[in-house]
């Protein structure tokens, strides 16, 4: 374990060392929610928005503040470096050392998002605090559901991406790929807007699909839309996402890294 | 063409403290230090020269060729170029001048090295004509002309190293700064360019400034060596003189049919390196003969010669000592 | 004018040639053009929203905003066309690597932030922001004149001239710090304040967005032009703000470049 705990804080290490770099960054991320905000305040002062998109003004607010965030802390990076690992040769240092490969990355992973919480977490108990004052009904419960669902999500998010970087066995150019599918990913998430707004048939596939759970269903739990039904039902999705992306990881390594063996890295 | 007067360059960087505490010091708080690269160096070259830097790394070589052709300002000092001061790094003087570094390069990495060339051609506003002869001649001096439409990905590094000098000679710069142009590089192509940039210097009397830290450069190069050393100048003047400067002693090797004991050897002069067939003394020269004539009528010698000490070895002496007046 | 003649042939050079590299990695120019399609996914959805609610913006129908947000998504394409040579300034400060181009008789600044254009970014927004714009312009019923044209067309260019001046000084920041990546977020953030037409946010904002960092100049100008929109103070503004952010870019350029000591001594 201690080995991992050192990889743990090595990663801790490398966010914190950009200075101001990080702290303009989460300001950064903030300016979305800027847009974001005043577009919704604008139509649904001057139109009938509610009825339109389902959603009350409240809800889609707090959606919007809440989604960039919950994006931020599932967000990745580390599939670009599976893929130098997996090109130049890399993976060598991991396979004959006694730490495997998806738990390196993954504590790797998590050591990252510890900086990160500690600038979003107080923002997102602001921001919560804020719509509770503002009305909204949030039970010690709910927020409880909503912190395991978004565990649950970094996690999710965490095997699909394992699984994206993997491809780098396969693919030969795969950098710019991993660019797109992180934007449409984040997209399908509903990380920028709740899909379910445009109805019908997105709405239905939204719920089908894997991403939606990394982003839009917890945060679709604290800001009240979901009951406890609909939340049963959401954490059976989740979960089995996850077993079916940590089964394909499984595979995907298999037969990657025999793959890889056999090119000779 | 070239005179440089008192040139200094300090450099600043920053403290880094290692582990967490330290990352979240470096986060509000760093540390500024000094570096002093090159202190107080003054020499000058006369056009058509051909002058070798040598020195350990770190030495300040390179960052005296980088002040020399206007990369870098000078912390104090004067340096003057062809009547131009490099660092106001006016058009003209840039048109005169061109720089190659070993570690640097210059070509578009996925497209045939004769497309860097036209680029070359185009910044410095050569004609068509003259373009055309100089990539034909210096292309076939450096036996490249098949490799002209190759990408720069697929040539060795002997070849890409070619043609990053032949790009440097597009404009025909009067002065040629040079910064380690052979490292790599296998025998045969720091021969070839060695080879290339004697042409180059003798038939157009292009002033050459090549640094090196590889000894055969300078030797087979450059009539005079400036050896530069923590930053200051330790040695100017003939390579070949600078034993002379270490009190002129020659090396002595003899060979013997019989094992003579360390400790008989030393009776007659410094001992090198001694074994059961024989042993190297360090003989002062004028010493030579006596030394000599003493080991042959006192020792079984089956055969002798006579050395200088290897130039690398008197450099190497440089590197230790700081600065000499010759 | 020779001189002139002289910049226009190396870039004619340059984009030569970086389409010739590029080409020799067709996979990596498509899956970049797919990346530019990704991001164009968000900027769409803008647009799906707006038409959705159905409602205006000011004096903007939903076919005028469409018409922004259309010039907004060409301006994209356009700065992406050298928005890499911008990224690369801070390492190549770091690394040194400025020190041949430091030796060539044309101007440094047009060499570092020139020399590589990817036009896997320009066309997927070349394609769809014509389109949107052609497609706005026509359903607005805006005037199709010489004229309008010809202004639309040459406050495009100066919102060219002004995204150049604006965007290029995080990255001239590198010169002075060791990371720029949060400050260069922050101003990719800020293009994105464009996605709408500045009329949706308040006074305030868009007086700061219009006179102080004119980022809303860019692509609300042209529009606003066509509708007959532009008081006659604007459109000098219009005019003036790139030529004075570009002087003051440039002297901040040379200022920076003084502080270039390159990283090996």
């Amino acid at each position: 374990m201690s080995s991992y705990r050192c990889v743990f804080v090595m990663g801790v290490e490398q966010a914190l060392e950009y200075r101001m770099s990080f702290f303009l960054s989460m300001l950064s991320a903030a300016f979305p929610i800027v847009i974001q905000t005043t577009m919704w305040n604008y139509l649904y002062r001057h139109s009938d928005a509610a009825a339109v998109f389902g959603y009350q003004q409240g809800e889609i607010l707090l959606y919007t503040l809440l989604a960039t965030i919950v994006s931020q802390l599932g967000g990745t990076g580390f599939e670009w470096e599976m893929n130098s690992d997996i090109k130049m040769g890399g993976l060598n240092k991991y396979l004959i050392r006694p730490v495997e490969y998806k738990g390196y990355q993954f504590f790797r992973f998590l050591g990252q998002k510890i900086p990160r919480l500690m600038v979003i977490g107080p923002v997102m108990t602001v921001i919560i605090g804020g719509a509770v004052w503002q009305g909204l009904p949030v039970s010690p419960g709910r927020v409880l559901v909503f912190l395991g669902s978004l565990i649950l999500g970094a996690i999710l998010n965490f095997s699909i991406f394992y699984c994206i970087g993997l491809l780098a066995f396969w693919l030969t150019d795969v950098d710019k790929l991993f660019g797109t599918i992180s934007i449409v990913l984040t997209v399908v998430s509903g990380g920028v807007f709740p899909l379910d707004i445009f109805g019908g048939l997105v709405e239905i596939l939204v719920n089908l699909a894997p991403f939606g759970y990394t982003t839009q269903f917890p945060v679709n739990i604290i800001n009240g839309r979901f009951g406890w039904e609909r939340m049963g039902v959401g954490f059976v999705f989740q979960t089995g996402w996850i077993l079916v992306f940590v089964c394909l990881g499984e595979a995907m390594w298999r037969r990657g890294i025999r793959r890889y063996a056999a090119v000779g890295g | 063409m070239i005179t440089v007067e008192h040139l200094r360059k300090e450099f600043t960087y920053y403290k880094k403290m290692t582990g967490i505490r330290g990352s979240l010091h470096n986060l509000f708080h760093r540390e500024a230090l000094t570096k002093e690269a090159v202190r107080d160096i003054s020499f000058s070259v006369e056009k058509g020269e051909m002058i070798g830097f040598l020195g350990p790394n770190g030495a300040g070589k390179t960052t005296t060729l980088k002040m020399l052709s206007g990369i870098l300002y000078p912390t104090g000092g004067r340096i003057e170029v062809d009547g131009f001061i490099p660092w106001e790094r006016k058009d003209e003087f840039k048109r005169r001048i061109s720089i190659v570094m070993g570690q640097k390069n210059q070509l578009w990495w996925d497209l045939p090295a004769s497309d860097s060339f036209y680029l070359n051609k185009c910044i410095f506003g050569v004609d068509d004509g003259a373009y055309r002869d100089i990539v034909t001649e210096l292309s076939e001096m450096l036996e490249v002309k098949e490799l002209l439409n190759v990408q720069v990905r697929r040539l060795s590094l002997g070849e890409r190293m070619k043609m990053e000098i032949l790009a440097a000679l597009i404009h025909r710069p009067d002065i040629l700064f040079l910064d380690e142009p052979t490292i790599g590089l296998d025998i045969l192509s720091q021969k070839k360019i060695r080879e290339f940039l004697k042409i180059c210097n003798e038939q157009w009397k292009t002033t050459v400034i090549i640094t090196s830290h590889y000894m055969a450069d300078i030797e087979a190069l450059c009539d005079r060596t400036v050896i530069i050393n923590q930053g200051q100048l330790v040695y100017d003047g003939k390579l070949g003189e600078v034993n002379q400067l270490l009190g002129k002693r020659k090396l002595l090797t003899v060979k013997t049919s019989a094992t003579v004991e360390t400790g008989q050897w030393e009776a007659y002069a410094p001992v090198r390196e001694a074994s059961d067939a024989g042993a190297v003394l360090e003989v002062p020269q004028e010493k030579v003969q006596e030394v000599l004539t003493a080991i042959l009528s006192g020792l079984p010698v089956e055969d002798f010669t006579v050395t200088e000490i290897p130039i690398e070895e008197s450099i190497a002496w440089f590197y230790r000592k700081e600065v000499v007046t010759p | 004018m020779t001189k002139i003649r002289r910049y226009c042939k190396l870039m004619g050079v340059f984009a030569k040639y970086s389409l010739m590299s590029a080409l020799e990695y067709r996979i990596n120019f498509v899956t970049g053009m797919t990346v530019e399609m990704g991001w164009m996914v968000i900027k769409l959805m803008y647009v799906a929203i707006i038409y959705k609610a159905g409602t205006n913006i000011g004096i903007l129908t939903p076919d005028h905003i469409l018409l922004f947000i259309g010039t907004y998504v060409l301006m994209t394409g356009i700065y992406m066309l050298y928005f890499g040579n911008f990224c690369s300034i801070p390492g190549m400060v770091q690394q040194g690597e400025l020190d041949l181009y430091l030796v060539k008789p044309v101007s440094l600044q047009f060499l570092v932030t020139m020399r590589r254009l990817e036009f896997a970014y320009l066309l997927p927004n070349l394609a769809a922001g014509v389109f949107m714009i052609v497609t706005g312009w026509r359903l607005a019923g805006l005037p199709v004149s010489a004229a309008s044209i010809a202004g639309f067309l040459f406050y495009l260019a100066c919102g060219c001239l002004l995204t150049y001046s604006l965007f290029l000084v995080p990255y001239i920041l590198g010169f002075w710090i060791i990371s720029v990546g949060g400050i260069s977020d922050i101003s990719n953030a800020l293009w994105d304040f464009n996605n709408m037409p500045s009329m949706i946010y308040g006074k305030w904002f868009r007086r700061v967005g219009t006179y102080i960092l004119p980022i809303f100049v860019i692509t609300n100008f042209p529009g606003l032009f066509l509708m007959g929109e532009l008081s006659p103070f604007s459109c000098v503004w219009g005019a003036a703000a790139p030529v004075l952010f570009f002087v003051l870019v440039r002297i901040f350029w040379k200022i920076s470049l003084k502080r270039y000591s390159s990283a090996s001594s």
